[in-house]
């Protein structure tokens, strides 16, 4: 015998090399391309040629004045943070108590946590954005364009999703060690505190990711409920791109740039965490 | 057998059963309040805008009566006869982007379905290098939609785009072949959105793979399967029951998919590619027609409760089976 044959092997290595190979092209193709013309000068973009004369990494530092994406970094940092980070606190408390309790409307609220995620979100923005645009009217009051609107929007899906992964994680932790606590005369709060908290930090840093991650990448309700001031990254990169139509010379290149810039935190922030978040990645179907 | 991490559904279903253990020999006060904030919160920003979804979509609600939504015009059904009948100001009724979102939800699915099974037996056995071509597997799906829509975008630019320069290289197609436009706009939407999302296939179909007992495999080996009977015989009805929740879970996902439309087209999306979201959004927040807009909302949340309903009956069979 000259090789040691696993049973678990279904595909014969000739053909997972061909099948692997192709997928890795398909891949990377688009990729490829993408870092291909975020340097290159925009007056090249669309010329015969693919390869540029001269690589234009001036893209990525002449994109800063282009559009203000500091600004839009900054507002998704702050939109998508506080967002992550309410849900997560309220999470850990509703989920403690369902995986600790049995009480009327436990399994309802279990399904409905389930049920929330077929809501198209479009139907909850129509509502809020006439909510919010009605009360601003009758109050002379700010609301649509500041912080606090989109930060609430988003959690109509974090929390629910932030709720669905605490209850799992917490399900997992034996419940011997909070008992060795309440016997020895903590409180309920204070087990929870110090004992169940702490271990479930991994699956809080989960939620949280995944939470902040859904957040950044949101376009739908930033792109009604933001004001130039609040614009996130997203809605800001939508509406360059959509402004690359009109006449002039499109910018492609910055365009590419700045996609590139966004896209690549999020990817390394995954790949740290990739053991930990595919099991969030399959909760429910939410991607980040 | 160590349940995967992976395997969130199920493991939550043990929860249910532990907590009713647990609870006849629970000690101390209950904190219930804990669960207060949350439960009021996805009432009120939830629940209740949910009911006025319902109550916008008989309204004649537009960017003038807006102020007062309250008093605004009843009119009973007539935005759901306008919705499935008219179209709007690009020509595509509700019925019409009903259809779209069905063919783009089902089409996108059906076409992920046998590039993550086939990616996932890529990786199930041991190879040097196969740690980077896992991580390189998630690198599409991982990248945020609205940067795949930029992306795609660029590929799709008609004369200068990588598609049409590739298609024109091989003598398939004119090098000026419109993708954002027109009827191929349609297939533009699901070749990104295929590029984008066979990983979670892949990443659901590897769970299901890890869970198979290493058993089976030698049996098969032992009574002489051959490769294909082997994932025919043996893995496939094995990973029967999370396929079939990730099939059912992708759909509503292509379904309710919002961004990648939204961004690769831009606004009025040609009518092809004018899934039910995008229309919803346009009619209300660019016609300022919130009514009709409400009113495809209520068709749209109505057909997600087939596959909705069907996703939570899926793990309360889970649940029964674990007690």
């Amino acid at each position: 015998m000259s090789r040691h044959r696993n049973a678990q092997e279904i595909l014969p290595p000739p053909v997972r090399i061909v099948v692997t190979v192709a997928l890795a092209v398909l891949v990377l193709i688009p990729i490829a391309y993408t870092l291909l013309l975020s340097v290159t000068p925009d007056t090249e973009i669309g010329g015969a040629n693919l390869l540029p004369s001269h690589w234009a990494f001036s893209n990525y530092l002449q994109m800063w004045s282009t559009v203000n994406l500091a600004l839009g970094l900054t507002n998704s940092l702050i939109i998508a943070g506080f967002a992550s980070v309410i849900s997560v606190v309220l999470a850990v408390g509703a989920g403690y108590i369902i995986t600790r309790f049995k009480f009327r409307g436990r399994r309802p609220y279990l399904y409905s946590l389930i049920g929330l995620q077929t809501v198209p979100q479009v139907m909850l923005l129509l509502p809020l954005f006439v909510l919010f645009a009605s009360t601003q009217a009758a109050l002379h009051l700010r609301i649509v364009g500041t912080y606090p609107a989109v930060v609430i929007t988003y959690l109509t899906f974090a929390l629910p999703f932030a709720t669905w992964l605490m209850v799992s994680y917490l399900g997992s932790i034996p419940m011997d060690l909070e008992e060795a606590a309440l016997c020895d005369g903590a409180t309920r709060l204070q087990a929870l505190w110090r004992v169940i908290v702490p271990l479930a930090l991994p699956g809080m840093v989960v939620a949280l990711v995944f939470a902040f991650l859904t957040g950044w990448n949101d376009v739908l309700f930033a792109s009604v409920l933001t004001s130039p001031e609040t614009r996130t990254l997203a809605v800001q990169l939508q509406a360059f791109s959509s402004a690359q139509e009109g006449g002039a010379l499109p910018l492609y290149g910055q365009l590419m740039g700045a996609a590139v810039v966004s896209a690549v935190p999020v990817v390394i922030l995954y790949m740290v965490f990739q053991r930990y978040l595919i099991g969030g990645l399959t909760a429910g179907g939410v991607k980040g | 057998m160590s349940i995967q991490p992976v395997e969130t559904a199920p493991e939550a279903t043990t929860t249910i059963v532990s907590a009713e253990r647990v609870e006849a020999r629970a000690i101390g006060s209950r904190p219930m309040w804990l669960l207060w904030p949350s439960v009021l919160l996805l009432v009120v920003i939830i629940g209740i805008p949910l009911l006025i979804a319902i109550y916008i979509s008989f309204l004649n609600l537009d960017q003038y009566t807006l102020k007062s939504w309250i008093q605004a015009p009843w009119v009973g059904l007539a935005n759901y006869v306008t919705a499935l009948t008219a179209g709007n100001v690009i020509g595509a009724s509700a019925l019409t982007s009903l259809g779209v979102s069905v063919g783009f939800s089902l089409l996108t699915t059906l076409f992920i379905t046998p590039i993550g099974i086939l990616a996932a037996l890529t990786v199930n056995t041991q190879y040097r290098g196969r740690t980077f071509v896992r991580s390189l597997y998630l690198v599409p799906y991982v990248i945020p939609t609205f940067v795949t829509a930029l992306v795609w975008r660029q590929m799709f630019l008609n004369g200068t785009g990588l598609v049409d320069r590739f298609l024109a290289g091989i003598h398939v197609a004119n090098i000026n072949t419109y993708w954002l436009l027109g009827p191929n706009s349609f297939w533009a939407m699901v070749i990104a959105d295929t590029w984008a999302s066979w990983a979670f296939i892949y990443i659901m179909v590897l769970a299901g793979l890890q869970s198979i007992s290493h058993d089976h495999y030698e049996a098969a080996d032992i009574d002489g399967a051959n490769s294909w009977q082997k994932l025919t015989r043996v893995v496939l009805p094995q990973l029967r029951h999370i396929l079939g929740l990730a099939l059912l879970l992708s759909t509503l996902y292509h379904f309710n998919n919002f961004t990648l439309p939204f961004v690769l087209f831009g606004t009025p999306p040609p009518a092809q590619a004018d899934v039910l979201p995008l229309n919803i959004y346009v009619s209300s927040f660019q016609l300022f027609n919130f009514g009709l807009g409400g009113a495809m909302a209520v068709i749209t949340l109505i057909i997600m409760l087939i596959p909705g309903f069907m996703y939570i009956r899926a793990l309360r069979l889970g649940e029964m089976t674990a007690s």
